[in-house]
């Protein structure tokens, strides 16, 4: 009964979101930086996407890839990522105190 | 009256006293007991940011930045100073953020050489600073030929190093004549920057056409094409009409000698009379890459998971001196190298396993006049001996594009120099 439960619960947590690896976050997140400011922390006309929330962002993110979404440049980042990886980065950001 | 005893005290305190200003000029001089020490060389777009992000990955790392320089010119942007556009103040950078909010320890000195044998950093003056580990960002130099030597550029500007030579190139421009004839000698591959001797031309033929607008631009291309090609000829035919006249090497553009005071060139087709003559030479790593050991040819061999020398154990080689294919030599393929290196570095430092694969990208923008940007950007993953591109990313700016989009690419280039000086600088 316990293994059943157990996989239950590991199975929902697949379904619905992964784990936070942090340091795959923060690696993914580096050339992020670049653009949009340290930690997402923009000072230019690029959105600041520190503090952001996880599931909208991840949602921008895979509207990019999925060319739901255009615009100039992100499509051209995205697609050099996994689903998961743009997780992780919307993760990373979304724990970032703006 | 003062006792023994308080005689003692004074004794103990003076003592005291001059044990920590001992102890603050000879720290650097050998390494701290209880954390690990990382020297960097070099305060560019690599070295910087390099710098700042091992702090901020490991806060317990004594970091300390030897560059010569006080203030930092960027190459990037550099081309709207030349074309009078913005002020040369507005590629001005310095390093007191580094040391006030990050703690960087930094270090104005000339570095003679990084000695691996002895895991050291010599300086110039003789000083020595031991290190765990070193952080070698030295850019690159140039190699002179066809009668362009060392002190060539006083005359005939490569402006291809920002600061002092962006003003002189501004300036020369500034007093041609309207009529004149800027020629550029753009070098072969590979080099610092792909596209910007042609953002350069873009920008130069934009403040001729509003000041001089009888003068011509020629371009003495040593290869036989170049970065984003198809987007700048869209565009020089859109806004300069038959202002610039690019000939490649195999038609007119190839040198065969270069008279820089004259500013004259030989060229396969006969002689080129400038009145301007940017003559950018042909590039290899930084002069301290090879008094280091670092070089195999004229760059820089390293793992590219961790960008540490395949020649030197212990000295990281990031920026425009490491052989980093494909990724372009660029400002921002510096930035992402560093940060990857400084990230690798601190968990090297710590003994625990690197990442890997690390992920990289590049994006370039190159302006065409102050209302038209165009741009190119590719994601990166490195594997053992080289960085491949992630397939189905990254590109260019599509041909044809309308007026609003070119807008919006210009206004995103100055967007992107503000958020990456601001990530390497404060």
């Amino acid at each position: 009964m316990k293994k059943i439960a157990l996989a239950l619960v590991c199975l929902c947590g697949i379904s619905f979101a992964a784990d936070y690896d942090p340091v795959k976050g923060q690696m993914l997140s580096l050339s992020c930086a670049s653009c949009h400011g340290t930690d997402g922390k923009s000072s230019g006309i690029m959105p600041t996407i520190a503090g952001m929330g996880k599931t909208t962002m991840y949602k921008t993110l895979l509207d990019y890839k999925n060319g739901k979404r255009t615009g100039t440049m992100m499509q051209k980042h995205v697609k050099g990522f996994s689903d998961a990886e743009l997780e992780q980065v919307s993760y990373y950001f979304s724990k970032v105190e703006r | 009256m003062m006792n023994r005893r308080n005689f003692n005290k004074l004794v103990v305190s003076s003592f005291a006293l001059s044990m920590a200003a001992c102890s603050s000029l000879t720290s650097v001089g050998s390494l701290p007991q209880k954390k690990k020490r990382v020297v960097v060389v070099g305060g560019g777009f690599g070295g910087a940011t390099a710098a700042k992000y091992l702090k901020k990955f490991s806060p317990e790392t004594e970091v300390i930045l030897i560059e010569q320089n006080k203030e930092y010119y960027t190459c990037p942007f550099g081309n709207t100073v030349i074309a009078g556009i913005n002020d040369i103040d507005y590629i001005k950078h310095d390093y007191k953020t580094l040391e006030s909010k990050y703690k960087v320890q930094v270090i104005h000195a000339k570095v003679k050489k990084v000695d691996g044998a002895t895991s050291s950093v010599i300086l110039e003056n003789g000083d020595v600073i031991p290190y765990h580990r070193a952080i070698v960002s030295p850019g690159i130099d140039f190699k002179y030929e066809k009668g362009y030597v060392e002190g060539s550029e006083m005359y005939s500007p490569h402006a291809y190093k920002a600061g002092a030579q962006t003003s002189l190139l501004r300036k020369q421009l500034e007093e041609m004549k309207d009529g004149g004839t800027y020629v550029m000698v753009a070098p072969e591959n590979p080099f610092r920057c792909p596209p910007g001797p042609y953002e350069r031309i873009s920008l130069v033929a934009h403040y001729l056409k509003n000041n001089k607008p009888k003068s011509k631009i020629v371009i003495l291309d040593q290869k036989k094409k170049f970065s984003k090609q198809g987007l700048f000829q869209e565009g020089w035919e859109e806004l300069y009409a038959d202002m610039i006249d690019w000939r490649s090497v195999e038609f007119g553009g190839k040198v065969e000698k270069v008279d820089p005071k004259k500013r004259i060139l030989t060229t396969d087709e006969g002689d080129v009379k400038a009145d301007v003559l940017n003559y950018i030479p042909s590039q290899k790593a930084g002069k301290l890459a090879f008094d280091s050991g670092l070089t195999k040819g004229d760059w820089c061999p390293v793992n590219t998971k961790t960008f540490e020398s395949r020649l030197v154990k212990n000295v990281h080689v990031i920026g425009d001196a490491s052989i980093a294919t494909k990724m372009p030599k660029s400002g921002f393929s510096a930035n992402s190298q560093a940060k990857v290196a400084a990230m690798q570095i601190a968990r090297l430092l710590k003994k625990m396993p690197i990442i890997n694969p690390p992920k990289l990208a590049n994006t370039c923008y190159s302006l065409l006049s102050p209302s038209y940007g165009i741009s190119v950007a590719a994601v990166y993953e490195a594997h053992e001996d080289k960085i491949k591109k992630v397939k189905g990313a990254g590109g260019l700016s599509p041909m044809g594009a309308d007026e609003g989009f070119r807008m919006q690419e210009a206004e995103y280039a100055v967007g992107w120099y503000q958020n990456q000086m601001a990530d390497i600088f404060r």
